[in-house]
């Protein structure tokens, strides 16, 4: 029996929104490298993707896809070996590349905030976990910390945290993984940030707390219009929250769509293969395959399609690499199959 | 909580009880000598016996051992060879000397090297860091008794703003007990500050590099905020336990500057001892000098312990 | 169809590398230095280090005397190499003794564990709570100033330095599967060592005895200033330095060039062993 898949109306908010407004997140062909003696890894490579007011969109690919870098790129926390060498990241926008490092920190914390990957390594362990939850009030509102604290027990609450006037004066590592990356949520949201970006939210912890989780992000959504940028590598977990996906491979997008498009027709082979990879999507009948061989290593990039010595329908014309090719209005891959 | 401060103290016991033991036999160890210092090279096998006799040196060296402890446990230190004098109060006039010294070194050494290491950890693989680096090897490439010649040669000899020499009681003249101490302090402090600046560069490299740094970061904190808030306690906290280690050291180096500036403290009671043969001095001023190093190792773990919220909850 | 990317390659000496090997070259030269003086101390200058000469004493430095005269005619440039020689060799079979006492304390307590473990590590624990110069005073007073004693001395400071680093690479190595198999077929503990254990840990205590050079050199000098390394009339940067402090003001370079000289051997000694250290463990710094 499959599963039943959740399918949100992505594409209609996406259509709605793209008559009038300014996406909340865009970024516009960006690319950034890292140099070291073995030579130049371009880890993102002109990637360009939006999110807007009151989506989830979901940024899925591999381990070394790219997709956490893009996340630290656009708060501005990449390593300083990393540098940006085209495009733009702009916030409602602003652009965020032409902000001065004092601009860039008084947008982080206040008006985009993240979720990080490793919730039990993410907070100070010698510092009471409500000093933390709170500081964003003291860092952008110059509020006293008895304010602050105050604020943090009423946002672990609204993250569903039980007995937060207590647990404010706790230490993390009395917390479990979900509770940390609850609070780590609440965290993120107090200040109202238009955009958040979860990375990997879910990976690591139980799945009924994983449930929770997406409940929560999903709450949170329609509650305040957050803007969502989701980063995972489980198809599953995009199916159950995102209205929209970008596919990321080697630090290319290769396809983007709405959810329902993306899972009910993938078009790139990566997509493809994906979806038979994943245990919660396809049907109990249907083998789980795997996908052979690795992704390529980021110092030496074939010239062609990037996916292609992986592909199992790959031919002559994979040599030179496609651009986004589009299968319908909205839909792109990065594919001459779909063409 | 109490738990652990009780553990540290059981531990030290034994290890002082050993020290003591290890201390009594390296000094022991050559049968004869102290006579043969105490009487002079002439003295005739009669008159050494005689000597061994009379201060007990001819009985087994456990007995011997065990008398001495006994003692020392009371607060007796034994009798000098040399002016048969009582050790015990020597002791309690020195060992404050040596205490200032020691202090007055180890905060100069740590005002050295938390902001510097600090800073070079904030700018790490940058000139800054560089720069800071370099200065840290060349320091502790410096002996600290060619320092304290330098010192002298200048603050001394050619500027005469420092006398060379001597010592009074800070409560006598502050003033003056100052400016006896600062050179040495200076001497102690500064190659002592290039090892510990070392440990808390290393240690901030480490803490800066951490996920709630980071997060700290996404915040949007400020580099000040960020160092005073998130890393500079998370970073003392393993440099403590070296920086006590340090201390000990400290304790060491005492010897030899005490001597060049003619400190009358613990460190050049040891020299004294030596010099003279005199064991119940050299003893009594070793045994004082390793407890001392024992006692702020344990409270230096005992702090530790303390300041890490990991280790005190019971859970 | 797959070809190697377009991809720059960097020069060789990448920023931080250039620096590591900076740090060892910097050392090769000051440490070439030392070993130099010590090598020609006999044939260079053409004086000996005892050859008195009161005519001649205190004198600044000359063409004579490249680095002038002691309060006994003496030539300080003779007698600082001659006491590079002696630091030299102190050093080196100080830090011997150091890392093959340590060694074999460390390697013995990892592979039998247990009590023999405990009671050789605690003794370790103890040696190594002593302040080293305290240590190295005391043992002196008790052996008598010669200096063979002084080896003797600063090699047994060095032991529970080793015998910790020892004792961690063996444990480290004996959890590795490989050594279950040796054992079943039947390999025996003599074998088992040689062979594995002992390979592994010779390079990390190689290391590291680079960088306890420096230190036996400092701890060297520092006896010998107390007067109880070097005797006179032979010569030692310690006991020079000693000397000069009573000359300070009518010939400052009886106390500049030992002074001197223990510097840039304790400094060249801790750059080499440093470089060495973050050339084979980089990740560490």
């Amino acid at each position: 029996m499959t599963e039943t898949i959740h399918v949100p109306l992505g594409s209609a908010v996406r259509e709605h929104q793209l008559a009038d407004g300014v996406p909340t997140l865009s970024i516009d062909s960006l690319s950034v490298q890292f140099t070291n003696r073995r030579g130049i890894a371009r880890v993102i490579d002109e990637v360009s993707l939006q999110v807007w007011p009151g989506e989830i969109v979901g940024l899925i690919g591999e381990s070394g896809s790219g997709k956490s870098m893009t996340a630290l790129s656009v708060l501005g926390l990449a390593p300083p070996t990393a540098s940006i060498i085209s495009g733009d990241i702009k916030l409602s926008g602003s652009s965020l590349r032409a902000m001065s490092k004092s601009q860039i920190r008084t947008v982080r914390g206040k008006h985009m905030a993240m979720v990080p990957q490793e919730p039990m390594t993410a907070m100070n362990p010698i510092m009471r976990v409500g000093k933390q939850v709170g500081e964003p009030y003291v860092v952008h509102q110059a509020s006293t910390w008895k304010h602050a604290i105050a604020q943090a027990v009423l946002m672990m609450g609204r993250v569903h945290l039980p007995l937060p006037n207590r647990r404010v004066h706790e230490y993390p590592h009395q917390f479990s993984g979900g509770m940390i990356q609850r609070s780590m949520v609440a965290m993120a949201l107090s200040l109202g940030p238009q955009l958040l970006i979860a990375d990997e939210p879910t990976t690591g912890l139980d799945v009924t707390i994983q449930a929770q989780v997406l409940r929560l992000l999903r709450d949170i959504r329609d509650i305040y219009q957050t803007a969502l940028l989701f980063i995972t590598h489980d198809l599953g977990v995009v199916a159950g929250i995102c209205d929209w996906v970008y596919v990321m491979y080697a630090g290319r997008i290769v396809e983007q769509g709405s959810v329902q498009q993306i899972l009910t027709a993938p078009k790139h082979p990566y997509t493809q293969a994906l979806l038979l990879a994943t245990p919660s999507i396809i049907s109990r009948q249907t083998e789980l395959v795997s996908i052979g061989g690795s992704i390529p290593s980021f110092f030496e990039l074939p010239e062609g399609c990037r996916f292609a010595d992986r592909c199992v329908r790959r031919f002559e014309r994979c040599a030179t690499e496609p651009d986004l090719i589009g299968v319908s209005a909205s839909h792109t891959a990065r594919c001459w199959l779909s063409v | 909580m109490f738990r652990v401060i009780g553990q540290r103290v059981a531990a030290f016991l034994p290890t002082l009880l050993a020290t003591s033991f290890a201390i009594f036999i390296v000094v022991n160890v050559v049968p004869g000598s102290a006579a043969r210092a105490a009487l002079g090279i002439t003295a005739t096998p009669q008159a050494i016996a005689r000597f061994e006799n009379e201060l007990g040196l001819d009985r087994p060296i456990f007995v011997q051992y065990l008398d001495w402890l006994s003692r020392v446990v009371t607060g007796d230190f034994g009798t000098s060879f040399q002016g048969r004098v009582p050790v015990g109060p020597d002791i309690a006039r020195r060992l404050p000397v040596t205490l200032e010294l020691a202090v007055l070194a180890f905060v100069i050494a740590n005002l050295i090297a938390v902001p510097l290491g600090a800073l070079a950890a904030f700018h790490h693989k940058r000139k800054i860091d560089t720069v800071i680096t370099l200065l840290a090897t060349l320091l502790g490439a410096v002996p600290n008794f060619w320092l304290s010649t330098l010192l002298i040669l200048v603050f001394s000899l050619i500027l005469r703003i420092l006398p060379a020499g001597g010592f009074v009681s800070i409560a006598t003249d502050p003033v003056r007990n100052l400016k006896l101490m600062i050179m040495p302090s200076l001497s102690l402090g500064i190659v002592s500050s290039a090892l510990l600046l070392r440990i808390m560069r290393a240690s901030m490299i480490e803490v800066l590099s951490t996920d709630y740094i980071r997060t700290a970061l996404a915040k949007g904190a400020t580099d000040s905020v960020v160092v005073w808030r998130h890393s500079i306690r998370n970073g003392l906290i393993p440099f403590l336990t070296v920086g006590a280690v340090e201390f000990g050291w400290l304790f060491g180096g005492v010897v030899i500057i005490e001597d060049i500036f003619l400190l009358p403290g613990i460190g050049s009671m040891v020299l004294v001892g030596i010099v003279n043969r005199d064991y119940p001095v050299l003893m009594a001023s070793v045994l004082v000098i390793t407890t001392v190093v024992l006692i702020a190792n344990m409270l230096a773990d005992i702090v530790a312990t303390l300041l890490d919220p990991r280790q005190i909850s019971i859970r | 169809m797959r070809q190697i990317a377009k991809s720059r390659k960097e020069p060789l000496f990448f920023r931080h590398e250039r620096e590591r090997y900076r740090l060892i070259v910097v050392g090769s030269l000051l440490v070439g230095l030392i070993l130099a003086a010590s090598i020609f101390a006999g044939t260079s200058t053409g004086y000996s280090p005892y050859e008195m000469n009161i005519n001649e004493k205190l004198k600044a430095p000359s063409i004579d005397h490249l680095l002038g005269t002691d309060e006994i005619g003496r030539d300080v440039l003779t007698r600082a190499m001659y006491a590079a020689r002696m630091s030299v060799q102190v050093a080196a079979i100080a830090v011997s003794i150091g890392l093959f006492g340590g060694g074999v304390i460390g390697i013995l307590a990892a592979y039998h564990g247990g009590l023999v473990d405990l009671v050789l590590m605690r003794f370790m624990e103890l040696l190594f709570s002593f302040p080293a110069i305290l240590l190295a005073v005391v043992l002196m007073a008790s052996l008598g100033t010669t200096l063979i004693n002084a080896m003797a001395a600063i090699g047994i400071i060095f032991i529970p330095g080793f015998s910790r680093l020892a004792r961690a690479t063996t444990q480290g190595v004996l959890r590795q599967p490989y050594i279950e198999a040796a054992r079943t077929i039947g390999m025996s503990d003599a074998r088992l060592i040689l062979r594995e254990v002992l390979p592994n840990v010779v390079t990390p205590l190689v290391v590291e005895a680079m960088a306890a050079f420096g230190y036996a050199v400092l701890l060297e000098s520092s006896l010998s200033f107390l007067g109880l390394g070097a005797q006179p009339p032979e010569p030692s940067w310690g006991n020079m330095l000693n000397t000069g402090r009573g000359f300070m003001v009518v010939a400052p370079w009886m106390s500049i060039v030992p002074g001197v000289a223990m510097f840039v051997g304790v400094l060249g000694f801790n750059l080499l062993g440093d470089g060495f250290r973050d050339f084979l463990d980089p990740k560490l710094y």
